[in-house]
């Protein structure tokens, strides 16, 4: 509610002036240096009656048709009034009194001087005088208590002064106040005010604040402030409700505050900008009459009263105290202070948030530094803090119009009606897995390779690097000459960076480590008046991104590289072997929120932008507080409000959330400190913090382990896991694909665990839903399964007699192994191409001439007896023979031989190495042994062989064969396998991955067993039955070998089957089962590893062979040919 | 059974280490270890995790109830209690001394914790030799102790039993003595 403020009129000549107005509020009568004091009617008064009460008059009380000045002349001075007659001389001072004031009854008069007395004076009996001492400097302002039993007073010593009147002793002293050595060159008059009425409250001007003190308990209880000042506040006058206090300050703003609510209700300037010294209300409390130091009076009319002035701006204020309150954490005491102090108004909360820091600069970015660095922080009061100067600076903004043109009247928008939405201070940049710069013990950075500590304390400023690895090199201990406040660490050296001072430039400095020559050290000014704010090691690479908004790259040995500008200021960055990772400010974010930007860049030969500054989704009101990748090279960053959140390459790089870190959290003030993220295993490594954002350095805190978990629904419900889990699973494969796609050597056994995962959990969802009767559902699930894996859901469906589903199923499975051979013909007719060209077609020519060519068995006879030394040999050629597509060794795999370092690990070595206390099976998850027989088998049929999935490992050929092939380099010391799955061996030739390595390792040969010549012997083993089905295709092979190099030829090859192979080759033995099947679906038995479930697929071969066949006969098929 | 069989007992204890090397899991007769991640925590037994502090491959973490807090807390309750209170770990005493003497730089306030450790011990060992006394001054046949560790039971076996034995002969001859006038003999 806007007041009416008139015009300004000449009142006295230019210096310090007074006002008040008489009891009835008829008159305003004003002292001023001319040492007039004049009675105004009105302010329109043209001809005011003019008292001359000395040289100078520096203050004048009034009550009672009593005035009281105090003037140049030592003397304080009683004149009738409305009269104007002297009545004589009250009390003298050594010098000018200063300031004088009535009691509330207007029975006794206090007066203060330069000659650091106070006076309090009886008005009927001026012999009665008490006098006050303690003061060390000239008194600015007293007041007296309406009660009567104290009084205030200000002195330019800095302190304000509570006096027992009637025995003159101080009761207590707040140093608040600046200090100087007379009230001319204070900064302020420091007038006082206490509280009418209730007595309660006394209002102190204290800088650009007024702070008001409890009655009592001399208690500091909060803080009346306002953005729009910003120059100490001269004058303070409470209104006669004593629920409004008006202010005056030296730029000449006016403010009115409601007491009550702390809101500001009413803001005006002096038209001219000069310093208030006078202010009072008028007796009903509409007016409020002011004088500057030019002489000059004002009055501002129609001020709201302190009923309306409540009312009006109460309703958006309690909306917002309620938002704020929710917001505040009940454990935080400082957040609660300060919410119980501050939250109605908005308006001055930046105020309040930076009191802590005795700080006067009132910049928004500073408090909101202070405020975010604040250790103990919590969450909560920093998003509040930063709404509020969001709030603040939109004020700011205000206030730069209203300058620009004079506000005219009620046209002056009153702050708190603003409720638009609010711009969010934009957060600092910062280096991931660091703990705030103003703590003088600091984590610099805290990753996967070890962690930087940073010192600066009163003895020492210094930098510790340690690692988590020892062997990748010794903890270091540096001084920290230069200041450094950003670091890095990678495998191959640490980057320090210092801003910029006054004399020298912000400066990057590399001790790279890792550096075969003997300059371990560089550094790099950056040109004047760029800092740098984020910086980041990649592999073999630096990037530094500067305040000018550019990001410079550098060699990790010290060659500048590229540069390119950033869209905008940097938050923070991270890197990945070649992968670099950059989150600036996209804009201004509004209500809380943050516009974050991310750029995704692949430094590597082929230098691109793979995501081209696209807004990074946070939660709500958050802002980033981790960014960085995972050890597998998938980009992630964890935010404030605790969501871990991935890159999702295979959805068109949208942002997955993983895991959200405060749900683990015991309590609300307590956090998660986000220092690395795996894949594989699923592992997201954090310290957890007990109430705080941040870990301290010491004790040194350990890392934590939380498992991922998305945020599907229903998960608790069985099917709700079980697609969680799957999803999981496949959101955590995706590396695999970027892997292999950027060149890297991947793990395939995981990534075959992995796929092995997925399908067993579509096929317990697949049951779950028959066992629902939801065929749908299990039709939308089959999709998602592998061919193989839907022929398994085929035979489940057809065993539960749900012929229509296995019918549908049955379909889908033929239209998948359909899809399947095509896309393999067309891979197996480029790669013949290919093959032509490779130096590694010597093989697969030879096979594809196919047939069991002598030359071919001659050369394996030869390599028989040293199958060792052939498999080297043979991973000595791949290796060669990759030629253009050389793979590169995965430097984030984890494991022993992983270090980069020494990128030569022995991976036969490694996976040969034979551990006789090695549980058989281990790798099984224990879950596996409660899933149906169907599953069972499904479990034991992929583990020779894995599941092609869609990197098209599956063999070809017209017939069903859902395996994998097996390596080709154990295909030759194989000789049978060799014989039977050439088109797999040579599929396996050219796979782009072979990684042999892995895939090796069950079929690695045992180690040097004795050969059990018993069983020889026996009537009918294992061996014996295989032997038979299987001698003819040796001879085949090999024509010209004796019997007895047959046999061993032959159990070699049997030895190299898989233990569930001769298993079920032992158990036939045993059995004797009548199996009339004919070599050739034997040959595929072995595989498959396991008859029945191969029989399964032989009919399936059978059914589609003759596709004449009518659907019925095919699960006819189904239901009845079960063992 | 003498204390350095117990003490080979105790280093069965699992307790976390964070290793600076990297390794993969081991397979050991006792189950398997690891993988060893540098910088993760992980879980080993006591005579491997002094053993890799020793050749300075690991930091080991204090077990949860080696803390000064909970620590005084036991030895409050102990002191309160006339009977034996459960210990902070059956093998408190041991993994005491092992754990403070060879990685006290990695545990916070180690003489505290060393102090309150022995005056636990001193207490309940104490506790022990009065219900000794008890048991020997009233004659009783048996008697149940609750919560005693491996270690206190030890190092109050031989003692007692040797004694008990031998009041046993004193008492025996003296009942034959008694009835037959022999019993000065001895």
């Amino acid at each position: 509610m806007p007041c009416e403020r008139k015009p300004m009129r000449y009142g006295h000549s230019e210096g310090h002036t007074d006002v008040t107005f008489d009891d009835a509020g008829k008159f305003i009568v004003t002292c001023g240096s001319d040492g007039d004091v004049r009675i105004w009617e009105s302010l329109d008064d043209d001809d005011p009656r003019s008292i001359n009460v000395g040289e100078k008059a520096y203050s004048l009380a009034l009550k009672k048709r009593k005035l009281v000045t105090a003037g140049s002349n030592n003397t304080v001075q009683i004149h009738t009034f409305p009269e104007g007659d002297p009545d004589g001389i009250l009390t003298r001072f050594t010098t000018h009194a200063t300031h004088v004031a009535f009691n509330h009854s207007g029975s006794r008069v206090a007066a203060g001087s330069s000659d650091f007395m106070v006076k309090v004076v009886e008005v009927a009996d001026s012999s009665q005088q008490k006098t006050l001492r303690g003061h060390d400097a000239p008194v600015l302002s007293v007041t007296f208590d309406p009660k009567d039993e104290f009084l205030a007073s200000a002195s330019c010593d800095g302190s304000v002064v509570i006096w027992k009147i009637d025995e003159q002793t101080k009761v207590t002293s707040w140093p608040v106040l600046q200090k100087s050595n007379d009230v001319s060159t204070a900064k302020s008059l420091c007038r006082l005010g206490w509280q009418p009425k209730t007595a309660k409250l006394l209002a102190v001007p204290v800088g650009l604040k007024v702070h008001l003190y409890e009655r009592d308990s001399w208690e500091h209880v909060s803080t009346l402030s306002d953005d729009m000042m910003t120059q100490p506040i001269n004058v303070v006058a409470w209104s006669p409700c004593g629920q409004l206090l008006a202010a005056g300050s030296v730029g000449g703003f006016l403010t009115v505050w409601n007491a009550e609510s702390k809101l500001c209700v009413e803001r005006q300037k002096h038209e001219k900008g000069y310093t208030v010294c006078g202010l009072a209300w008028h007796p009903s409390g509409r007016q409020l009459a002011y004088t500057d130091t030019q002489g000059s009076l004002g009055l501002l009319d129609d001020l709201p009263t302190a009923s309306s002035a409540t009312k009006t701006p109460k309703a958006p204020a309690v909306k917002a105290a309620n938002d704020y309150d929710d917001l505040f954490d009940e454990d935080d005491d400082r957040a609660m202070d300060e919410g119980l102090s501050d939250t109605h108004s908005p308006a001055k909360r930046p105020v309040a948030g930076g009191d802590d820091d005795d700080d006067d600069d009132l910049m928004p970015a500073t408090g909101r530094v202070k405020n975010r660095s604040s250790f103990l922080d919590d969450e909560n009061s920093l998003d509040t803090v930063s709404l509020a100067l969001g709030q603040g600076k939109y004020g700011d903004d205000d206030d730069a119009g209203s300058t620009v043109a004079p506000p005219t009247g009620p046209s002056l928008p009153l702050r708190p009606a603003y409720e638009g939405p609010l711009p969010t201070l934009p957060q600092k940049p910062f280096q991931p897995g660091s703990t705030p710069a103003h703590l003088t013990h600091r984590f610099m950075t805290w990753n996967s390779v070890g962690v930087v500590r940073g010192y600066n304390d009163d003895q020492d400023n210094a930098v510790d690097v340690e690692f988590h690895d020892t062997a990748v090199h010794h903890a270091m201990h540096l001084t920290n000459a230069l200041g450094h406040t950003l670091a890095d660490l990678s495998q191959e050296a640490v980057l320090l960076a210092c801003p910029a001072t006054d004399e020298l430039a912000s400066k990057l400095q590399c001790l790279h480590f890792s550096s075969w020559d003997a300059n371990k050290e560089w550094i790099v000014d950056l040109p004047a008046g760029e800092d740098v704010r984020a910086l980041v090691l990649g592999q073999g690479w630096a990037a530094a991104a500067t305040s000018a908004r550019t990001l410079r790259l550098f060699t990790v040995g010290g060659v500048q590289k590229e540069i390119f500008s950033l869209p905008g200021h940097v938050v923070s960055m991270a890197a990945h072997g070649e992968q670099l990772l950059v989150v600036y400010h996209r804009g201004t974010g509004f209500d809380g929120d943050q516009a974050l930007g991310v750029q995704l860049l692949q430094l590597g030969r082929r230098k691109r932008q793979v995501i081209h500054g696209e807004p990074l989704p946070l939660s709500c009101k958050a802002h980033l507080a981790w960014l960085g990748f995972t050890a597998e090279g998938t980009p992630c960053y964890v935010d404030s409000e605790g969501v871990v959140r991935m890159l999702n390459r295979s959805l068109g790089n949208t942002w997955t959330p993983v895991c959200n870190t405060r749900e683990t959290c015991k309590g609300k003030s307590d956090h998660f400190w986000v220092v690395a993220v795996h894949e594989n295993p699923q592992q997201l490594r954090c310290i957890p913090c007990k109430g705080s954002r941040y870990p301290p350095t010491l004790p040194r805190p350990a890392v934590a382990i939380l498992p991922f978990k998305l945020p599907l629904c229903q998960t608790t419900t069985e099917k709700g896991q079980m697609e969680e889990q799957y999803w999981r699973s496949t959101l955590l494969q995706n590396h695999y694909s970027f892997l292999s796609s950027s060149g890297y050597e991947i793990d395939d056994e995981g990534q075959n665990q992995n796929q092995k995962e997925q399908q067993e959990l579509l096929m317990k969802m697949f049951a779950l839903s028959c066992k629902l009767e939801r065929e749908f559902r299990c039709m939308e699930l089959a999709e998602l399964m592998t061919q193989s894996v839907v022929t398994l859901a085929v035979r489940y469906a057809s065993r539960s007699r749900r012929m229509n589903l296995a019918q549908r199923l049955n379909e889908l499975a033929m239209e998948k192994a359909n899809q399947l051979q095509e896309e393999q013909e067309q891979e197996e007719e480029e790669v013949q191409e290919e093959e032509h060209h490779t130096p590694r077609s010597r093989y697969g020519q030879r096979e594809s001439a196919g047939g069991h060519s002598s030359s071919r068995s001659h050369q394996a006879r030869e390599e028989e007896p040293r199958e060792e030394e052939e498999d080297e040999s043979q991973e000595t050629e791949t290796l060669e023979a990759d030629g253009e597509s050389r793979k590169r060794l995965n430097p984030f795999a984890r494991g022993a031989a992983a270090s980069p370092e020494k990128p030569s690990p022995k991976p036969m070595s490694k996976e040969g190495r034979v551990n006789p206390f090695k549980v058989q099976g281990s790798g099984k998850s224990p879950s596996q042994s409660r899933v149906s027989n169907v599953l069972d088998s499904m479990t034991s049929v992929r583990r020779p062989a894995p599941l092609g999935g869609p990197s098209g490992k599956q063999s070809k050929g017209p017939v069903l064969k859902p395996l994998a092939p097996k390596p080709k380099t154990k295909m030759q010391s194989t000789l049978l396998q060799m014989a039977t799955s050439k088109a797999a061996n040579k599929k396996a030739q050219v796979n782009p991955e072979p990684a042999a390595d892995r895939l090796k390792q069950p079929e690695v040969p045992p180690p040097d067993l004795p050969v059990e010549d018993s069983e020889n012997q026996k009537p009918r083993t294992g061996f014996q039955l295989w032997l038979e089905e299987n001698r003819k295709s040796i001879l085949a092979d090999s024509p010209d070998l004796q019997e007895t190099d047959v046999i061993k030829a032959a159990m070699g090859s049997f030895r190299s089957l898989s233990a569930e192979d001769r298993l079920s080759w032992t158990e036939r033995a045993k059995g004797q089962s009548g199996e009339a099947a004919d070599l050739k679906k034997r040959k595929r038995v072995e595989e498959a590893g396991e008859g029945d479930e191969s029989r399964v697929k032989a009919d399936e071969n059978i059914a589609k062979k003759k596709k004449s066949l009518d659907t019925t006969a095919k699960l006819s098929a189904f239901a009845f040919n079960k063992n | 059974m003498d204390p350095t069989e117990v003490e080979f007992l105790a280093e069965k204890e699992i307790v976390k280490i964070i290793p600076n090397f990297s390794l993969d899991k081991i397979y050991l007769i006792g189950g398997d270890l690891g993988p060893f991640n540098p910088g993760l925590p992980v879980q080993v037994p006591v005579w491997l995790a002094l053993n890799l502090k020793q050749r300075q491959k690991c930091r080991i973490l204090p077990p949860q109830w080696m803390d000064v807090d909970k620590l005084e807390e036991v030895r409050e309750m102990e002191r309160k209690e006339d009977s034996f209170t459960p210990p902070p770990s059956p093998y408190y005493m041991e993994l005491t001394k092992l754990l403070l003497n060879h990685a006290s730089d990695n545990i916070p306030k180690a003489d505290e914790i060393r102090t309150l450790v022995k005056d636990i011990w001193d207490t309940r060992i104490a506790k022990l030799r009065l219900s000794a006394d008890s048991f020997i001054s009233q004659q009783e046949a048996h008697a149940k102790l609750d919560n005693l560790t491996l270690m206190e039971i030890n190092t109050t076996r031989s003692f007692l039993l040797g004694s008990l034995n031998c009041m046993f002969k004193l008492r025996s001859n003296m009942q034959p003595g008694t009835s037959t006038g022999k019993g000065p003999d001895y």
